[in-house]
């Protein structure tokens, strides 16, 4: 499933960074975010200039960070919070929920 | 792409953490294996180590770990004594998570600099 609710809230950003916009997004069924899976997602992030967390279940990681991300333990389904702030953070979301969606093990 | 060579006592822990590194970050990344001693004991051999880099050599540079101790000044050795051109580096790296680290970063392209320091940067991961 893609993205069910987004945002863009360029008031929210304490800092000079630029707009933050944050969806969420489930992980499709079968496939945890995990070795192949998660680089993939990692390197959809990599692409951007914004920061770009990914949040499960109250714990939060840097996108861009092989290690942060498998350190979720993100399983099959669980619903992403992907959190982005700079000039490209909606395009970095568009992005990484597609990435996300299209994800096979 | 920046290559990747894991230097270690053990020929099996080397090819292994090169096979999982490149099952995560994509068998597009140069990351090779530098283990053993002579007749399949446990060790490091300069040759070998030597050998691994060159064929993790595409031009961009070539980002080295050691597992332990004398891997580790195996691979200095080799450094100091000036074959490589200065753009093989060896880090100080937790060996399993720098190379994951370290394969996935170059798998997204990025610099010799940048690699090197996701591989340093892993030392303060947590595995959960």
């Amino acid at each position: 499933m893609l993205a069910v609710q987004a945002s863009f809230n360029p008031e929210n950003s304490a800092s000079s960074r630029g707009p933050v916009s944050e969806i969420t997004v489930a992980l499709p069924a079968a496939v945890a975010l995990h070795a192949r899976p998660a680089a993939n997602f990692v390197k959809t992030a990599i692409r951007f200039r914004s920061r770009v967390t990914v949040g499960v279940n109250g714990k939060i990681a840097d996108a861009k960070s092989i290690l942060a991300v498998l350190a979720l333990g993100a399983t099959g389904g669980t619903v992403l919070k992907l959190n982005a702030e700079g000039e490209d953070a909606p395009a970095a979301l568009d992005a990484l929920a597609a990435c996300v969606s299209g994800l096979v093990e | 792409m920046v290559g990747i060579v894991l230097v270690s006592h053990s020929f099996e822990l080397a090819h292994g953490l090169a096979a999982l590194a490149s099952q995560v970050a994509g068998s597009e990344v140069r990351v090779e294996p530098a283990g053993g001693g002579p007749d399949g004991t446990l060790g490091t051999t300069g040759d070998v180590v030597w050998n691994a880099i060159s064929r993790a050599d595409c031009g961009q540079g070539v980002v080295v770990l050691a597992d332990l101790g004398s891997s580790v000044l195996t691979v200095r050795h080799l450094l100091e004594e000036g074959r490589s051109n200065g753009h093989v580096r060896l880090v100080d790296a937790p060996f399993v998570e720098g190379a994951i680290a370290a394969a996935v970063m170059s798998s997204a392209g990025q610099d010799l600099d940048e690699v090197a320091r996701a591989a340093e940067d892993a030392r303060g991961a947590s595995k959960f």
